[in-house]
């Protein structure tokens, strides 16, 4: 019951704060809505490499699916959706829910016809399968005119003789069009909202017997086997819905950024993302979440000294490594929790 | 049972009655665990069958043997380190959740019955077998032979019909020892259940077995009551080898 009203108040709270937040500078407005976005994703990916123990390296790679999907959805159905819900707010929320679990869901779908077979891997070499998947989503993308190949995707123009395109193709340069450019629906409550959601998710989740499956699997797979859990099966649910929400991470930040970029989702987006979790703590929630914070807030500290900022960045990883390899809030924290209980 | 051109388990013949409780001794190598991995689905036989209440498990995953009623415990204890013992229990009550994946994330009133249920299981079980203290410890800050303990308490807790026990008196004492073999009967006569136990220890085999067999080489050269067993001279010179005097 506690963490369900917990729950509600943080959304209560999370809508007010965003009246609050209109008037924020354009400037730290964009970071907060990022750091929303990142907490998503490293909680997401927490789940499949934390709790689980999966080593999944290719979070990019749904979040890509997610965000181009829903984006391209949201342009080429925009007079669709407007016919259908109408321009107000109320039409502009259902049309941004609907697209919004499109790319959750393709992501999904994404991550079932990765995690199944892949999943039989084990350690590195899932690592490099995730990888390899992650590549191929975005080399994949660069080559589809329909959402703009590599250069990018903006909106969709839709001609009056009823083509629809990602750019102006150079023989209908005569033909009137309409552009329907990405909506702006990102906005802080969404993505606050989507984080409460993911906090709660996966805090009721591991907190149940069901929950100890995943870690099971991740302490020792053939006892857990032996006790019952099917391995494969919890290991799959968890890379699905880390790819579920990751797919709707991309969602919120197409929507925000109103152009996606294959190059958005290289592999150095999946690093990132695999950083805030080791770096906050394989398994420990509140770690992640900081550690989201932290790596989003400190390149932009360090934009000062952009050259260095690398360095910077890989020697506090090296420190972190060797002085605390269970990351900044590894087992101590829950070795806590534990004394509270008893 | 074979792995390559090695045979480890031959010609095996044997059976564990209901509420039975048999000892399969052997010397090193002999193919015990492999037996063991054989019945618990790890190792599927090259030839052969395991029937378990008239069903064949030998197509069976581990974790589909364990929902048939067959549980065990490990030679090295294989406890989930992360989690408490009360936790390392709870996740033999996974495989008998009726709640889903949606309902321990909605946690309605469905979901809360069953783990109140779940969780006066565990708390039964803790009792019975005395570590209630340290349900809340890591599992793997205990002692060596409360682990042994966890490990069966967990094995149990998936409520087997059989309880596949592998060298659990390995590493323990004297006095461990002896609690070990007085836990393995309480657990024969109060939860019914038929217990095939591998074990080194002669002291803890005759002491609670009521029938054993012997493998040498993978194949079963005696089979017997415990007395039977001691005065067997095939069973004597496997293990002492041959006598030539």
């Amino acid at each position: 019951m506690n963490s369900k009203i917990l729950f509600l108040s943080s959304l209560i709270l999370i809508f007010f704060l965003n009246l609050f937040t209109e008037h924020i500078d354009p400037y730290y407005y964009t970071i907060l809505i990022y750091i929303g976005i990142n907490i998503i994703l490293a909680t997401s990916l927490n789940l499949i490499n934390g709790y689980t123990g999966q080593f999944s390296l290719g979070h990019a790679g749904f979040m890509a699916i997610g965000g181009y999907l829903s984006i391209a959805v949201s342009t080429y159905f925009a007079p669709f959706f407007m016919g259908t819900f109408g321009t107000e707010l109320f039409g502009q929320t259902i049309s941004f829910i609907i697209v919004l679990l499109l790319g959750g869901i393709a992501a999904a779908i994404a991550g079932i016809v990765v995690g199944v077979p892949s999943l039989r891997l084990k350690g590195d070499y899932l690592a490099i399968t995730t990888l390899g998947f992650a590549e191929i989503i975005r080399v994949i993308i660069q080559s589809l005119e329909v959402v703009g190949a590599s250069q990018g995707f903006r909106g969709a123009y839709i001609f009056d003789n009823g083509v629809k395109a990602a750019q102006i193709p150079v023989d209908m340069a005569n033909v009137p069009y309409v552009f329907y450019s990405v909506p702006k629906y990102t906005n802080f409550f969404w993505t606050f909202t989507f984080v409460a959601i993911i906090i709660y998710f996966i805090h009721n989740l591991i907190n149940s017997t069901y929950g100890r499956g995943f870690l099971a699997v991740k302490d020792d797979e053939v006892a857990a086997e032996s006790m019952g859990v099917n391995t494969t099966k919890f290991k799959v649910i968890a890379f699905v819905s880390g790819a579920f929400f990751a797919g709707i991470a991309g969602a919120l930040y197409g929507h925000f950024n109103l152009y996606l970029n294959p190059e958005d989702f290289n592999f150095l987006k999946s690093v990132e993302i695999v950083v805030m979790v080791i770096l906050g703590g394989m398994g420990s929630m509140v770690g992640v979440i900081i550690a989201a914070v932290i790596l989003t807030i400190l390149p932009e500290l360090l934009r000062s000294v952009s050259e260095y900022r690398m360095i910077i960045y890989s020697l506090l990883l090296i420190i972190m490594m060797l002085t605390r390899p269970q990351g900044l809030f590894g087992v101590s924290l829950r070795r806590k929790k534990l004394k509270v209980k008893s | 049972m074979r792995f390559g051109g090695l045979t480890c388990v031959d010609k095996l013949n044997a059976y564990v009655g209901e509420n039975e409780l048999v000892g399969m001794i052997g010397p090193n190598g002999a193919g015990k665990t492999t037996v063991f991995n054989i019945v618990t689905g790890v190792y599927d036989p090259t030839e052969g069958d395991v029937k378990f209440l008239g069903t064949s498990v030998v197509s069976f995953k581990p974790y589909q043997v364990a929902g048939l009623g067959i549980s065990r415990t490990f030679q090295n204890i294989r406890l989930f380190p992360s989690l408490s013992v009360r936790d390392n229990i709870r996740v033999s009550f996974v495989k008998s959740i009726k709640a889903g994946f949606f309902d321990s994330i909605l946690q309605f009133g469905r979901f809360k019955k069953e783990e109140k249920e779940f969780d006066e299981k565990i708390n039964e079980l803790l009792e019975i077998f005395g570590l209630l203290d340290v349900a809340d410890e890591y599992a793997k800050s205990l002692p060596y032979g409360e682990q042994r303990k966890v490990e069966i308490v967990r094995a149990l807790a998936t409520s087997p019909k059989l309880l596949l026990l592998d060298e659990p008196a390995a590493g323990m004492n004297p006095t461990e020892k002896f609690e070990l073999m007085n836990l393995i009967k309480m657990v024969k006569e109060k939860f019914k259940i038929s217990i095939l136990l591998i074990e080194h220890d002669m002291k803890v085999v005759m002491g609670v077995c009521e029938r054993i067999f012997v493998l040498d080489y993978g194949e079963k050269i005696a089979e017997g009551l415990p007395e039977e067993i001691r005065k067997n001279p095939k069973v004597i010179e496997a293990y002492l080898g041959e006598t030539h005097a």
